[in-house]
């Protein structure tokens, strides 16, 4: 197919499909952008396309500064915000001939898990119940999977804090994959916390999604988290020594399956899609290994501590009087007005933003900061030394010291984990947007509990689709989930070529 | 003599005026209250000024002026005595925040330029606006004053170093917090020495070390302007400059010694290069923390940076002179004191203080204390500093004060301090460079071992600051090195130590060439006539004799009651009628006495 009838398949998605509620900027006026790809196009019959995304409509969540478009993180704060700048990535991507596809809808500055907490409305996912009811296309990156899973663009830029890239690409079947933390620039990220966001990408296939990382996975000197390019190459001189290089050709792999993830919560069909998963792999000939992981029974606490507290701390810039919308002076309330931008901060976020700048903000007091923000950041450290200890490959920017102290306890030896994305399938959308609905936050964030841990120790994983049989029952046939592949940091290509082994897997 | 060039209106002499201000109590100065007067907005001269204008009654003013002077010496005394009963009941302890602008070009964490004096809001990137999106980026060229600082203070240098971020929300702080370095600050353990030559109070001897606990890198906030009633406008070129925190131990215990050693720090930060102004120009600001404790009493229950025994502080924020250091002090003191003994108990809060007040004023209670929330910041790398840079910096870093006003009174210039600490502060250094050129030339015109003229160094520290500075206040010009060449006045006191000129000729000449007499100084003297035919000794007897023969009460006064002094006023008759810069006023000095006591 060319280019040329991919990008109007996908113009035609975006018309088509606008009630999934994807995107908040969709592409306005056709005949520029496929201008752009006719270019590419002729480029790609000259043999000398830019890249592999060259001519190729690629979608941005709202999150993610664009020049052309705004940028509203689906906050009233930031509802008419327009960026002066692009991001690095958009940067990219438009230097290797990528056409920004739109900006996708998201849960506000990308707290959520069923991108339900949007000023624009909740993302529809294009799956439905069995009675037709409309799904959660999870979150935070619901508008990008949806987006990818609808056809209405090539792939979509998505950010991954705890699972806000690969959450709802299992929801929606497509592939989510969150490379090593500092490999991909965050600078025109918006920040929600920083120690943990990553850009993600998404796409159908594990192809597209190596093909746009490729154009992502460069130095950026403007980002400080930004991976240099001295220890970019040690970690490639590291993964193509003789002992781990041989992971990525013919030899079996080891895939650790950590016990502490079967969990009594686990869907039945989720824990068929993981059990007929590992099965394949050990028919292709690899090794499956039971790893223990027993931090990770304290990692979402740990998350849903340390996320907010940096957000507080990043949102506090949101006050209505540099950029962004400002709230009306409220008559007669004369406490309100007595500060500048209370008002300003009280009408411009939503009620999970809310309740995170609150939660942060108490785990950061003085008086808390110690039992909560330190004792989080502490088991932080026990997920990256859980990780660190099972697999054969070390942490290549690890110090010296910790890589010894790490021999004398022994190596682990495998090669990547393979478990679930999530526990459930998706719920309907109505039962988290009604007012009386039983959920509580504390549900929504449970969604969260496989994929955190990754996002703590910076690793690089991914989410495929993988379909199971019906256990015919009739009780549960949803039975399209994400099974999650994680490996050691920097081994983003061994995380891809597994992923590729099990991706749209149908074990009828 | 010392107001003299004290008047100067350049700037550096204007800090100079205040940081001498504590000269102006000593019994010395009291006795020129016309210089005073001049010296207009120093509170004591203040004072006596307006005394004079309400006295009706006729008294003559030389008695009047000694009526006020003993009323106000009493008045003194009394509040000595006071202060000093108040002093051995109650313990002062105080410590000290101070905050200065880096000497850099750039800002912190954005590749914004740093500037004072240009159009609001024209140097500031993205980050220093806090946009979505924008990323800090560390200037490492920011490292190299607050280093100098940092060794300049005697600090350690901590090899690792990290920033964090301090939380509150105000309008002239675009990201709601203030990078700064809480945790782990980039040097600790420093300290600063205070001599008695640095103002401290008489309790504290002759020397005093203050510990200083750490020095922080941070940034500056925006400059907000106030537009009553409900404007105000903010200029963001202001936002990220580079400062440094220096945090004082809790050690201090009387109120000048607080203003000495703000002294010394903007000193110590100038002489390094570390900061560009001083206080008087915004450059520098000072929180200081006080409490007191009732010495025979049990120790008190607080402990600050690991003091303890202290009672319940209070911070009394931006003060931006040395003097308002030292008043917000003792007003400070005297209010806690006032409500401890009045049974009350002193609320750990902030306040500030207003310059020509009397009273701190509350600006937020314990209950409004801010909770800063203090994080890590996630964006920021740590800061690694290597032992190759801080050696390389300490190679480079100009004499300290201290070792400079060490050498100036050592053997080499024997320099009295009072001379020596304005040669170092003055100008810049530049004064110092000056004086040491003058005193070069000098030497090697006489071509003599130095040893022998063992009061070239006093001799010459005269001439630049009191002679040459008089001169100037007369004028009324700045000082800079061309005015008077160096050359040129080392050749005129020169010309002074081979006695081939009086001094009175000396001062002329050096008036002419401050005038802008450019021809050199020998060929002045001759083309002048200016230089000394010495009298003969006759001419000298002769001299003498038509002087004693006007006044023979005096001489009899001298000769019955061995008042050698009073022959001083025949040597000024002699000065006088002799031939203008002939009579050398000791060898007339030598002749009266011949003449009036051996006789």
């Amino acid at each position: 197919m060319s280019l040329l009838r991919e990008a109007e398949r996908c113009l035609s998605n975006q018309k088509l499909y606008s009630t999934l509620n994807a995107f908040i900027t969709p592409l306005q006026g056709s005949a520029p952008t496929l201008d752009c790809v006719r270019d590419a196009d002729l480029r790609r019959d000259k043999g000398k396309p830019k890249s592999n995304a060259d001519g190729r409509l690629i979608s941005i969540k709202d999150n993610i500064c664009t020049r052309d478009f705004s940028t509203t993180c689906a906050s009233e704060i930031l509802k008419e915000f327009s960026s002066p700048f692009n991001a690095t990535v958009v940067e990219q991507l438009e230097n290797a001939g990528a056409i920004v596809a739109g900006k996708t809808n998201l849960d506000e500055f990308g707290m959520g898990s069923h991108s339900v907490h949007s000023r624009f409305g909740p993302v529809r996912n294009l799956r439905r119940g069995r009675n037709g009811e409309s799904l959660s296309a999870g979150g935070s990156s619901g508008g990008a999977a949806v987006a990818v899973a609808s056809g209405q663009c090539y792939a979509a830029l998505g950010t991954d804090t705890g699972g806000s890239v690969r959450l709802p690409a299992a929801y929606t079947g497509t592939v989510g994959f969150k490379p090593s933390y500092g490999l991909v620039s965050r600078w025109g990220v918006v920040a929600y916390s920083n120690s943990l966001d990553t850009v993600g990408v998404l796409g159908k296939d594990t192809c597209s999604v190596r093909d746009v990382f490729a154009i992502l996975n460069q130095h950026d000197p403007r980002d400080p988290t930004s991976i240099s390019p001295s220890s970019r190459s040690r970690i490639l001189s590291h993964v193509n020594s003789p002992r781990l290089a041989s992971r990525m050709t013919s030899s079996p792999l080891k895939v650790g399956v950590p016990v502490e993830y079967n969990i009594s919560e686990l869907s039945p069909s989720v824990r068929r899609a993981w059990h007929l998963s590992l099965a394949h792999l050990q028919s292709q000939g690899h090794i499956i290994h039971p790893v223990s992981l027993p931090a990770t029974k304290l990692a979402l606490s740990a998350y849903y501590i340390l996320a907010p507290a940096e957000a507080s701390s990043n949102l506090a810039k949101y006050d209505g009087v540099r950029y962004g919308t400002r709230a009306e002076c409220l008559n007669g309330d004369d406490e309100v007005e007595k500060y500048l931008y209370a008002g300003t901060r009280g009408k411009g976020f939503g009620p999970e933003v809310e309740r995170r700048i609150l939660l942060g903000t108490f785990s950061l007091s003085a008086a808390a900061v110690d039992n909560y923000f330190i004792q989080a950041q502490r088991v932080r450290r026990l997920v990256q030394c859980d990780f660190d200890a099972i697999f054969k490959a070390e942490q290549p920017l690890s110090s010296h010291a910790a890589l010894s102290s790490r021999r004398e306890m022994g190596q682990g030896d495998v090669d990547v984990l393979v478990f679930p994305t999530v526990p459930f399938s998706p719920p309907q959308l109505s039962s988290l947007v009604n007012a009386d609905s039983k959920t509580s936050p504390l549900d929504a964030y449970m969604n969260d509990v496989f994929t955190v841990p990754a996002s703590l120790a910076g690793l690089p994983a991914i989410s495929v689709p993988v379909t199971a049989p019906s256990d015919g029952q009739g009780s549960d046939d949803e039975c399209l989930t994400g099974i999650q592949i994680v490996g050691q940091y920097g081994d983003d290509e061994l995380v891809l070529k597994v992923g590729e082994l099990l991706e749209g897997k149908k074990f009828i | 003599m010392l107001q003299l060039w004290l008047r100067q209106p350049s700037g550096v002499a204007r800090s100079l005026l205040r940081s001498q201000s504590r000269l102006l109590y000593t019994p010395k100065l009291r006795t020129h209250p016309h210089n005073l007067t001049r010296v207009a907005s120093l509170p004591p001269v203040r004072y006596l000024h307006n005394s004079i204008q309400k006295s009706q009654e006729h008294i003559p003013l030389r008695q009047q002026l000694k009526r006020e002077s003993k009323s106000l010496k009493s008045r003194k005394k009394q509040r000595r005595e006071d202060e000093e009963a108040s002093r051995r009941k109650w313990e002062l302890t105080v410590g000290i925040e101070i905050h200065a602008q880096l000497n850099i070009e750039s800002k912190l964490f954005s590749r914004a330029a740093t500037s004072t004096s240009e159009l609001p809001n024209t140097n500031v990137a993205l980050f220093d606006l806090a946009f979505p999106g924008s990323q800090p980026e560390f200037q490492v060229a920011t490292l190299l004053p607050a280093l100098r600082a940092a060794i300049a203070l005697n600090c350690d240098i901590q090899p690792v170093s990290r920033f964090d971020r301090k939380h509150y929300f105000y309008q002239d702080q675009p990201a709601g917090y203030q990078i700064t370095q809480y945790y782990e600050p980039f040097a600790r353990n420093g300290h600063v020495d205070l001599f008695d030559y640095d103002g401290i109070a008489a309790e504290d001897g002759d020397k005093v070390r203050i510990d200083i606990k750490q020095i922080q890198l941070e940034q500056d906030t925006a400059k907000s302007t106030e537009y009553p009633p409900s404007t105000q406008l903010i200029d963001f070129n202001r936002v990220s400059h580079p400062l440094i925190e220096i945090i004082t131990m809790p050690q201090i215990h009387t109120p000048a010694t607080a203003a000495a050693c703000v002294r010394k720090i903007q000193a110590i930060l100038q002489s390094c290069s570390a900061v560009t102004t001083g206080m008087e120009l915004g450059g520098l600001r000072a929180d200081v923390n006080v409490s007191v404790r009732q010495r025979d009493e049990a120790p008190g229950s607080h402990q600050y940076d690991g003091v303890r025994g202290l009672g319940q502080r209070t911070e009394i924020k931006n003060l931006s002179s040395f003097k308002a250091v030292e008043d917000a002090i003792i007003a400070e003191k005297n209010r806690q004191i006032g409500i401890l003994e009045s049974g009350g108990v002193v609320e750990g809060e902030t306040r500030g203080w207003t310059i020509g007040s009397t009273e701190t004023r509350k600006l937020r209670d314990k209950e409004g204390a801010v909770d800063y929330r203090y994080m890590p910041d996630p964006d920021i790398p740590p800061l690694i500093i290597g032992k190759d840079l801080l050696a390389a910096l300490e190679d480079t870093l100009p004499t300290s004060p201290d070792k400079l006003v060490e050498l100036l009174v050592g053997p080499e210039y024997r320099l009295p301090i009072e001379d020596a600490k304005p040669l170092i502060e003055l100008n810049d250094g530049a004064r110092l460079e000056y004086y040491q050129d003058v005193v070069d030339i000098v030497r090697s015109l006489q071509g003599r071992d130095p040893k022998l003229n063992t009061d070239l160094g006093r001799t010459v520290g005269n001439w630049v600051l009191h002679e040459l500075g008089a001169l100037l206040t007369k004028e009324e010009i700045d000082w800079e090195p061309e005015l008077v060449p160096a050359q040129s006045l080392a050749e005129i006191i020169d010309q002074l130590q081979q006695k081939r000129i009086t001094g009175p000729t000396a001062k002329v000449v050096l008036s002419m060439v401050l005038n802008g007499d450019k021809r050199p100084v020998q060929q002045l003297l001759e083309e002048e006539n200016l230089l000394l035919r010495p009298l003969s000794r006759e001419e000298y007897i002769a001299l003498a004799e038509s002087a004693i023969s006007q006044n023979p009460q005096m001489v009899e006064q001298i000769r019955s009651k061995n008042q050698l002094g009073k022959l001083g006023w025949f040597v000024g008759q002699m000065m006088r009628t002799g031939e203008k810069g002939r009579v050398e006023a000791q060898k007339a000095n030598e002749i009266l006495q011949e003449l009036i006591m051996q006789k």
